[in-house]
């Protein structure tokens, strides 16, 4: 996913000289293609992410097209303020990249581990969200966010658990990737790392279910979610995320108003990593592996 | 073409704080030399335009000093009457901060700080596209107790950029006192040189000298950002307002708002 994310911005970025590349000191072997082949689009601004935030909203309304990258512990969450007046007030068209979400950096601790960031955001008027799964599901997102012309972060996670699709797909709405779409009464809306945890539990104990991708948290598509939930009894939604403010709480508000169903919600439930480990020590400490979440839904399906 | 006279300007922030009821006048009032000289020798706005693509680019970091831009905007014909007689009315756009959605103001500001960074990349893109369209970002003293304005700064100096001015508006108070009690800056101007800043001091009344330091500044050889300090003083024109900081918050009543405006009457032109 992480090369998908580099030749798409080498892509789009050769074809339109007014995309330039923020960082904010972040990105080492990531960007070495980019600043070898564009390096009058490349700009490390430092360590100072408030700054880099907010010149970017500056590029912008004289014509530019800012790509800002950073760990997504810092971007969004460290600079919410100038995202909010300084780009999402203007509507102005500058995409953020916030890499590493979730528990990617399970060995470096809270600073670095980022569970917030799209509840943060989504409170935030103008901004849309991606969360991509895979390599298609992120270079779609990245060109559907350039053409789309408004604020947009793009939230990349752990990026290298392998394809969900075997083409490009239409990010915009939630994408159904198992199950079959008329009979199942149990729905899976996973995002990001845990689409692929969503596919395993379905395999494991609810072949019947329709599990569905959502790459695009954010305005999220009301009607095709409640058109996918007519007949449901039972809704699960999968993130490496806080269980509020993030793909759940969308899913339940929406459901919630427009045809009440049961539902469950998977994601981290209001705590900091105790401990130090790897990811998927971390995954399990935070109730997010496969055992876990396994036994969750087994439980909730009854 | 227009004659942007001090004491109008400051009759126009009396009417509009009168008007409104609003407060922020000391703050107004500081900047109205800074705002007068720029709009009068070094603004370019092609056709006034407001929104001119090649117009130079009047950035109001310090926020809280807004109805002197509002003055200054009355002057151009981009405000008014109805608009300073109304101000803060329900459903009224002119806001008591910044607001980048009225044609004369760049940024949001008034959460402190911002304007700055925005400027700057305003001025990075435009050194880039290689046009000569210069950007003014002002500043308060008090203001600059933030963080982000000094991550610019290193970042202005190590990109060169020569087309972005910071005017400091050094009046010596911030809400709730004097800077030199709250957080003392020493040096404004030495502070921004160990920056990589091009800096000059200068009297932010004198419009002769305020003219001839961005003169000088703009016509520099040396590659450096500029800035100049405006030491100032925080409610110039009005003799009970000036370095009383209770007129950072303080309303009119009928009383003062006649009292300042007979006192403005009486200043020389």
């Amino acid at each position: 996913m992480r090369q998908a994310f580099s030749d798409t911005l080498i892509k789009l970025a050769s074809e339109d000289d007014r995309i330039v590349l923020l960082t904010g000191d972040h990105g080492y072997a990531l960007f070495d293609e980019f600043r070898q082949r564009l390096p009058n689009q490349y700009i490390n601004a430092g360590i100072a992410e408030q700054n880099m935030v907010g010149m970017a909203a500056g590029l912008a309304k004289v014509g530019m097209r800012p790509i800002v990258y950073g760990l997504s512990a810092f971007i969004p969450v460290r600079v919410v303020e100038q995202i909010k007046i300084d780009i999402a007030h203007d509507s102005l068209p500058v995409i953020l990249i916030g890499d590493g979400a979730g528990l990617v950096y399970s060995h470096l601790g809270t600073s670095h581990q980022s569970l917030e960031d799209i509840a943060v955001l989504r409170s935030v008027p103008n901004i849309q969200i991606y969360s991509p799964a895979d390599r298609f599901e992120m270079r779609a997102s990245m060109e559907k966010s350039i053409h789309s012309l408004q604020p947009t972060y793009i939230r990349m996670g752990k990026s290298d658990l392998g394809d969900i699709h075997c083409v490009m797909c239409d990010v915009t709405l939630p994408i159904l990737i198992a199950g079959d779409s008329a009979a199942s009464k149990t729905i899976f809306y996973a995002t990001g790392s845990m689409v692929k945890s969503a596919l395993l539990v379905a395999t494991a104990i609810c072949p019947q279910a329709r599990v569905y991708s959502v790459p695009l948290i954010h305005p999220m598509h009301r009607s095709a979610i409640v058109d996918q939930c007519f007949d449901a009894h039972h809704v699960v939604t999968f993130e490496e995320h806080s269980v509020t403010g993030g793909l759940g709480s969308a899913i339940c508000e929406i459901l919630a108003e427009d045809q009440p169903k049961r539902i469950l919600r998977i994601g981290s439930d209001h705590m900091f990593s105790k401990t130090c480990g790897s990811y998927s020590h971390l995954l399990a400490e935070h109730g997010l592996d496969a055992l876990s979440v396994t036994e969750k839904v087994k439980v909730f399906l009854g | 073409m227009f004659d942007f006279d001090g004491n109008r300007l400051r009759k126009t922030v009396l009417e509009m704080a009168y008007a409104g009821s609003t407060v922020h006048i000391a703050c107004a009032f500081s900047i109205i030399e800074v705002l007068a000289v720029l709009h009068q020798h070094f603004l370019r706005y092609p056709e006034n335009m407001p929104q001119h693509p090649m117009r130079d680019y009047l950035v109001l970091s310090k926020g809280h000093g807004v109805m002197a831009q509002y003055a200054c905007m009355r002057e151009r014909g981009w405000l008014t009457d109805q608009d300073i007689t109304g101000y803060f009315s329900d459903g009224s756009h002119l806001k008591g901060l910044s607001d980048s959605r009225i044609p004369g103001l760049e940024v949001t500001s008034g959460s402190l700080g911002h304007g700055f960074s925005v400027g700057l990349g305003m001025a990075l893109g435009v050194h880039r596209q290689n046009t000569d369209q210069k950007t003014f970002v002002i500043v308060g003293d008090g203001e600059i107790n933030e963080g982000p304005i000094w991550e610019g700064a290193l970042f202005a100096s190590h990109h060169a950029l020569r087309n972005f001015v910071v005017i400091v508006d050094e009046n010596g108070f911030q809400a709730m006192g004097k800077t030199s009690e709250v957080l003392r800056l020493g040096s404004i101007a030495d502070k921004f040189r160990a920056f990589g800043f091009e800096a000059v001091e200068v009297d932010g009344h004198s419009m002769t000298d305020l003219n001839s330091s961005l003169t000088a500044l703009l016509s520099s050889d040396d590659s450096r950002p500029k800035a100049l300090i405006a030491r100032t003083v925080k409610g110039k024109g009005v003799s009970f307002m000036e370095n009383d900081n209770r007129w950072h918050y303080s309303r009119l009543d009928a009383a003062t708002y006649q009292k300042a405006m007979q006192e403005i009457a009486r200043s020389p032109a």
